[in-house]
């Protein structure tokens, strides 16, 4: 599903975010990209979404190569990513319902589709009475859900969240490590990034892509706690 | 396709925020679209009367050849059927100097009673030749040289003036449509820019979830294409204004000026600045919507 051979990222101002790192993702998966801020967290994703490009070695998300020369095809690529952005990119002005159906417009759902998985997906993250809400008028931790129900509402193969616990109290922090690790299935991968490592500690059954520094080491839980390291 | 109509209702109500956003600017983009637009109707409109006004007096261009006073009527006949073979000539006739002396009476109407102070007719014979405009130089020089011509007189200069003057409007009018139409584009285009650069959190966040540049875009074209068609109706309205008045006031103290059908004037005006209006409002948003390009997120 993905795969990175040698990829390093290194911005116009000389900064190495991402050093010669290698790893593979498979279908249904759950990764934690951890590590303090300013390790390449965020860098990562970016490369994942195509919003930067491999200055070194190669990346195929979904198939898809990561290269500037592949831009148009990486405009559809996202098509079959739900991204949840660190500050959500909620469009002001708009209800919660004319979000999460924003991001489906433009795919090959039928109109009544589109408005009935907007509303399972509101549904879903416990915010169906705030359909009709203008998003500026709703909470930091709704404004949070609404942006995972516009990524998920569009059924994609790839959810990336980016910080989604940043600003969050412990236990809405928790609520929504939860609802995002429950949208893993047999199709769908779950990416998240969070420098809260305290909150997912106890976690099992997932790959944990520790970054320093722009190298990444690599950790497998999995059942009871298991640790197999990669 | 199927798509593009199912989100119409997104694409209008996306294109009625983006204009109520900078509703001010707006409106003078579409006051000034119209009155740009009205110019140029204006002047299209004076470039199809005087261009009506040379195509009737062509059809009227006309010499008339006068011939020696000694020639029988057997002589100007035969000149009359040399006339006819010359290449440009269309009707020749023989005017004689009754007819002649009838017509100056026409012409002076009232005052005609000038013309008893003559004891005998003033006028003399002569051939009338209608002929073609363009041709009106060789079959000039060719009547001339005819045995038994004593003189020519032709309307050339007046219908000279004429034509550089319709000439000039129409150099004039070609010079306001590149005019208009870059001024058109600009004001549209910065619009487009300006709504672009208001909404570039909106825009970019479509792009990184996978919007194509179409769905994107579309409502910006709207936009660009409601302003400039706007200003076309603006500009219609005035110009039916305008033409009403000037021809209530042309027909009645120069009712000379041949003037082409209302009708007919202002649906080619309207059918002519509504197209214009539609093309510059599409080429001006797709010119300001090249600027999206710039708006991180990338691919």
């Amino acid at each position: 599903m993905i795969e990175a051979k040698g990829v390093s990222l290194r911005y116009r101002d000389g900064t190495l975010a991402l050093n010669n790192i290698s790893f593979e993702i498979g279908t249904g998966e759950l990764i934690y990209v951890t590590g303090p801020s300013g390790s390449g967290k965020t860098s990562l994703l970016k490369l994942l979404m195509g919003m930067e490009y491999p200055t070194s070695g190669s990346l195929t998300v979904l198939n898809q190569p990561i290269t500037k020369r592949e831009a148009m095809k990486i405009r559809k690529l996202r098509r079959k990513i739900g991204p949840v952005f660190q500050n959500f990119r909620l469009i002001e002005g708009r209800t919660a319902l004319e979000n999460v159906m924003m991001g489906m417009r433009f795919l090959d759902i039928p109109f009544r589709q589109i408005r009935k998985n907007a509303l399972n997906a509101l549904s879903r993250v416990g915010l169906e009475h705030k359909a009709y809400s203008r998003v500026e008028n709703l909470s930091w931790g709704e404004a949070q859900r609404v942006s995972i129900a516009r990524a998920v509402a569009r059924k994609p193969a790839l959810i990336l969240a980016d910080e989604p616990t940043g600003n969050l109290d412990h236990d809405n922090a928790l609520n929504i490590l939860d609802l995002l690790t429950s949208f893993k299935d047999d199709d769908t991968t779950v990416i998240i990034t969070t420098h809260a490592t305290h909150l997912i500690e106890n976690q099992t059954n997932a790959t944990f892509f520790r970054v320093n520094k722009g190298n990444i080491s690599i950790e497998r839980r999995c059942e009871k706690n298991e640790e197999v390291l990669a | 396709m199927k798509k593009f109509l199912r989100n119409t209702g997104y694409f209008l109500k996306e294109a009625k925020r983006i204009i109520s956003l900078n509703l001010l600017s707006n409106i003078f983009s579409f006051l000034g679209t119209g009155l740009v637009l009205f110019v140029l109707g204006m002047i299209v409109t004076g470039w199809w009367i005087t261009g009506r006004m040379v195509d009737m007096l062509q059809e009227e261009a006309e010499i008339s050849a006068y011939y020696r006073e000694d020639l029988d009527e057997q002589d100007v006949q035969k000149l009359v059927d040399r006339i006819k073979g010359i290449e440009g000539v269309w009707e020749v006739r023989l005017i004689g100097e009754e007819e002649a002396y009838n017509r100056m009476v026409d012409i002076l109407g009232e005052e005609a009673h000038i013309l008893e102070l003559f004891d005998e007719n003033p006028f003399k014979a002569f051939i009338e030749v209608r002929i073609h405009l363009e041709k009106i130089k060789p079959v000039l020089e060719k009547v001339s040289e005819l045995d038994g011509i004593e003189y020519v007189r032709d309307n050339r200069e007046v219908l000279e003036r004429i034509q550089s003057i319709s000439d000039t409007l129409r150099i004039l009018g070609y010079l306001i449509i590149i005019a208009v139409g870059i001024t058109t584009m600009v004001i549209i285009s910065h619009m487009i820019r300006q709504g672009i650069y208001n909404n570039s959190e909106q825009i970019n966040t479509l792009k990184l979830l996978g919007a194509p540049g179409s769905f994107i875009g579309f409502p910006y074209l709207l936009v660009g294409l409601l302003l400039t068609l706007g200003g076309g109706m603006l500009a219609v309205a005035l110009m039916i204004f305008i033409i009403d008045n000037g021809y209530a006031m042309i027909s009645g103290s120069l009712p000379f000026i041949p003037l082409p059908p209302k009708d007919e004037l202002v649906h080619g005006l309207v059918v002519l600045i509504m197209a214009i209006s539609a093309f510059l409002g599409i080429s001006g948003s797709l010119f300001g919507l090249s600027s999206t390009r710039d708006i991180e997120g990338k691919g």
